[in-house]
């Protein structure tokens, strides 16, 4: 009896015991070194930080895409081994701040033990939290409760909003990309917390991470996508309800804009009202059931991967109608995320540089950008969506640097405005900026500036004849990036 | 004997930098002004805002009237007099103000005054460098005075005005000067302090332009100083001048970059021109003319130094040739303006409907964000104010904003939505302030009132017959005694 009493014990000790996460979770050491979107051959300062992962079936390491982004050398070490491990990015969603490593010495994984994905945590369940915070040498585990479930912006890309799970337990530097373990599988990769806050920590759910590392199974990851359209949650108002001629107990959101160049183009239009997405009816708030729970109506969209569709029931001019939309990235002309890792392409010619108008380019004022930044940098990011209305256009462009020479002494009023056309042709993108550059049949460059009343000028052969000196001055090694000869 | 003489003569020449206190002799021509003021307030335009009290210098011009700047009289409701020789208060009032002259005309009541004035004639004169004496009357009726020195003449305007003006700096100065202090050279008056410049400095309006005011204000009707109806940008670059086909002997000129529709020049100008001279001044590729007395000058002045009404003259280069465009100088008040520039003395308009507060937009109500507004206040609506404000047209006069929804059963579902810019009442596009009343008693046998916005943004659709008790009920709870002010 007392045999069987020990055994059962025994039994249960192994069950419950966990797996050993010296076996799993791993410190990350980075050397970063961003690129300066001013001047986009170049690059800033170097910096180097510490961050946390652990292993995941298939010999693949999972952290956060912000401990890897912009680095230029990665190693990765065990607890309890001196050894480092040289890694490499396999692949990084900046959007949902993941990425997986992968380490060339296959011996680095011997005797160590993957990590299940397990599921979406309960409010109020215990979980813990494990990895290298601050630095140090050996594994940390903080305990905490979940407290929270909800849609929020993830801070790495600044632009994109997932389901984000909050705990109690501290999510400081270092702990970043650590597993978030509940009964001994991970539900979720911590990494991100609030300054002003105690103890309040974000971890990414495994409902992300799973979207994620099924991305990532064709050899490419393509990002989380969207509907296509701008919402409007105003069906709290009867009076609203009954002018959109819908019936008296709809529930929904309105749609106020569709964006361009989207599935919902031909599906949708303002003024409809969407009540249902796949089978999820959606209510005045814009949320719908799902894993149990009220969650924002995103959470049906982001289950999807790229490419997919689903099913949207709306109302239109008092009836009921069905259609439906794929998934798409729709990404705004003025990229609001964050971009890392690809170095920025440009043009430079006479001096001139150009260069994508994008978050990465804004921040290069400081702290304050938001509020520093040119009224029209700042107009045409926040109305974007709203004031491009031409298919083709695939970003704007702005002058944002110019190397000094004879030819451009006069063009510093032009610095940091948004590009409209080159000799009538619109610019839409920095390939128009090139193209129109390769043109030496003309006698001048008349560049103009969206939203100013007068071109700068620019002698055709003159730009042409001093371009590569003024190249050679200022060391910059090509006129455009992605390289090409003039 | 002889360095006694020399010394003697380094002295003499010392103090004759600078000018004689006159003090005693302006006792009885210079006023001290106390005044009160109550404004509105931006956000809750049917509020006024906390009184607060300043004051002012006042110089005697002609009979019982005295001349201050227009900035210390914006938004009074009570301007008081005091003069050195008497203590109790002279009730006063404005008779003619002019922002952008910065300049105000004010009434002292006769029959409280003691002793007359002795008016004072403003002098034309400036000498660079020449020293130069401020006076003030203090509460207490104790005359002040500081020195400085004219250290350069500008055309410059202050922050909230819109037109650039003449204006003499004094440098050096041993007192802040910005309430209207009276400004001599020798014992002449030749201005009076506008505002602050940089630290020991202070702007003068000078002489020429309060006479050109007063010569204005006593005729009656006042007609006000011309201001500019269009942007220019210095056309230095050779690669533009030679693409603009501008022969090289001709070495001057500005380029139009923006014409107005509002302002001298603003009928007769176009965007593409280049203005190369005004009145038979040559303006040189940075916008300066040479004046005879003060030298290099923006061109603003050949603008403003004009009386609306006042012939002007505009040689340009137009489609490949010198033209000669004959124009009147106009002038417009901010009221006029897209989006005005300042507001003062008077409510602001608004119109609460169903709790959607509706009001013009100017740059006093986005100044009302604080420190670095410019960054802080929405961008669809700063670019109005940047790119639009000097356009109005006959389809656009104000432009009309929802400020924000006060929380009331009628607009449950809009309290998140602010800041957006009205397009349409009840399918009638929205002009002026005016217009809201006539659009709301649109459709009287439609059920909703409809209020559509720019910017895609979502309409707001309220129940006909639930506005009155909204009304009433959001009067009672947000304390609100009038729920419209529109002119």
């Amino acid at each position: 009896m007392k045999l069987k009493m020990f055994i059962l014990l025994l039994f249960t000790a192994v069950c419950f015991a966990g797996p050993d996460m010296t076996k799993s979770v791993v410190m990350i050491q980075i050397v970063k070194q961003p690129y300066d979107y001013a001047t986009p051959w170049k690059q800033t300062s170097i910096s180097q930080g510490v961050g946390s992962g652990f292993i995941i079936e298939g010999n693949r390491i999972l952290t956060n895409a912000h401990n890897i982004s912009d680095s230029r050398f990665i190693i990765v070490k065990k607890e309890n081994f001196a050894k480092k491990y040289p890694a490499t990015v396999e692949f990084a969603g900046h959007d949902c701040d993941l990425a997986i490593l992968k380490i060339a010495d296959e011996t680095f994984f011997d005797g160590m033990q993957p990590l299940a994905i397990g599921g979406l945590p309960e409010v109020n369940r215990t979980v813990e939290t494990y990895g290298f915070p601050m630095g140090g040498t050996h594994i940390s585990v903080t305990k905490g409760i979940v407290s929270r479930i909800q849609t929020d912006m993830y801070a790495h890309s600044g632009a994109d909003g997932h389901l984000v799970v909050q705990t109690d337990a501290a999510i400081n530097p270092g702990n970043s990309g650590g597993p978030v373990i509940l009964d001994g599988n991970v539900v979720g990769v911590a990494f991100q917390g609030i300054r002003q806050a105690d103890n309040i920590g974000y971890m990414i759910p495994t409902t992300i991470i799973n979207h994620f590392l099924l991305d990532v199974n064709d050899g490419r990851y393509d990002g989380f996508g969207s509907l296509g359209v701008s919402i409007f949650e105003g069906l709290h108002n009867e009076s609203y309800k009954e002018y959109l001629n819908l019936p008296a107990d709809t529930e929904g959101v309105v749609v106020t804009a569709v964006t361009l160049n989207s599935s919902a183009e031909n599906v949708l239009r303002r003024n409809d009202c969407i009540t249902q997405i796949d089978n999820y009816a959606l209510d005045n708030d814009g949320m719908i059931v799902i894993y149990g729970q009220k969650y924002s109506l995103s959470e049906a969209v982001e289950a999807k991967q790229i490419g997919e569709t689903v099913d949207v029931v709306f109302w239109r001019d008092g009836k009921k109608q069905t259609g439906q939309l794929t998934i798409q990235l729709n990404r705004p002309v003025f990229e609001f995320a964050r971009l890392y890792d690809a170095r920025p392409p440009y043009v430079c010619f006479a001096g001139l540089t150009f260069v994508s108008a994008n978050r990465n380019f804004l921040e290069t004022w400081g702290r304050e950008w938001m509020k520093d930044i040119p009224h029209i940098l700042r107009y045409l990011m926040s109305e974007s969506q709203t004031l491009n209305t031409d298919k083709l256009r695939k970003e704007y462009v702005v002058l944002s640097e110019i190397l000094p020479d004879q030819i451009n002494l006069y063009d510093g009023d032009f610095l940091n405005k948004p590009l409209e056309s080159i000799n009538d042709q619109p610019v839409r993108s920095l390939e128009d900026v090139r193209k129109a550059f390769r043109n030496k049949d003309c006698e001048f460059f008349i560049v103009k500036f969206i939203s100013s009343d007068i071109p700068l000028l620019l002698d055709a052969k003159q730009a042409h004849q001093q371009n590569d000196a003024i190249l050679k001055k200022y060391n910059v090694p090509s006129w455009t990036y992605p390289e090409e000869q003039l | 004997m002889k360095k006694t003489f020399i010394i003697i003569l380094i002295c003499v020449s010392s103090f004759s930098v600078f000018a004689k206190d006159i003090s005693e002799k302006l006792k009885d021509s210079i006023v001290y002004l106390q005044i009160t003021y109550h404004g509105y307030g931006q956000y809750t335009p049917w509020k006024t805002s906390e009184l607060s009290e300043g004051f002012a210098v006042g110089c005697a011009v002609d009979g019982n009237k005295v001349i201050t700047i227009a900035s210390s009289v914006a938004d009074a409701k009570l301007i008081q007099a005091r003069t050195a020789n008497q203590n109790d208060f002279i009730p006063a009032q404005i008779l003619t103000v002019d922002y952008e002259s910065n300049l105000a005309l004010i009434e002292l009541d006769s029959n409280s005054l003691t002793k007359p004035f002795k008016p004072l004639a403003f002098s034309e004169k400036y000498v660079k460098g020449a020293g130069v004496s401020f006076y003030w009357l203090s509460a207490d009726g104790r005359m002040y005075n500081g020195r400085g020195f004219l250290d350069r003449v500008t055309v410059e305007s202050t922050a909230v005005f819109c037109s650039q003006t003449l204006t003499f700096v004094a440098a050096g100065i041993s007192e802040t000067t910005n309430l209207g202090q009276l400004y001599c050279l020798e014992d002449r008056p030749v201005g009076i302090a506008s505002l602050s410049g940089k630290e020991k400095e202070g702007n003068i309006i000078p002489a020429q332009i309060i006479n050109r005011f007063l010569a204005d204000a006593r005729n009656g009707k006042y007609n006000g100083i011309a201001m500019k109806g269009f942007e220019a940008s210095a056309l230095v670059d050779p690669a533009m001048r030679k693409y603009l086909k501008i022969p090289n002997d001709v070495q001057t000129g500005v380029y139009v970059a923006n014409v107005y529709t509002i302002g001298t020049g603003s009928d007769v100008l176009k965007s593409g021109d280049v203005l190369l001279g005004i009145d038979g001044y040559s303006i040189n590729p940075y916008g300066r003319y040479e004046d005879r007395r003060f030298g290099t000058l923006a061109f603003d002045s050949l603008i403003t130094g004009k009386t609306a009404g006042d012939a002007i003259t505009f040689e340009v280069w137009r489609d490949g040739k010198k033209q000669i465009l004959n124009a009147v100088a106009k002038r417009f008040n901010a009221s006029d303006m897209l989006v005005p520039w300042y507001e003062f003395d008077t409510q602001p308009e608004y119109a609460i409907v169903g709790g959607c507060i509706l009001q013009k937009l100017t740059k006093s109500y986005m100044a009302g964000r604080g420190e670095d507004w410019q960054g802080k206040v929405e961008p669809h609506l700063y670019n109005y104010l940047i790119n639009e404000a000097f356009k109005p047209t006959d389809q656009r006069r104000d432009l009309v904003i929802l400020s924000y929804c006060m929380p009331a059963n009628i607009n449950i579902g809009y309290q998140n939505l602010s800041q957006y810019v009205v397009d349409k009442i009840n399918g009638m596009k929205i002009c002026r302030m005016s217009d809201i009343p006539k659009a709301l008693a649109l459709n009287p046998d439609a059920k909703f009132i409809v209020i559509e916005f720019e910017m895609s943004q979502p309409a707001i659709v309220l129940d006909r017959s639930q506005l009155d008790y909204a009304a009433n009920s959001i009067a009672q709870v947000y304390g609100i005694d009038k729920m419209m002010n529109i002119k």
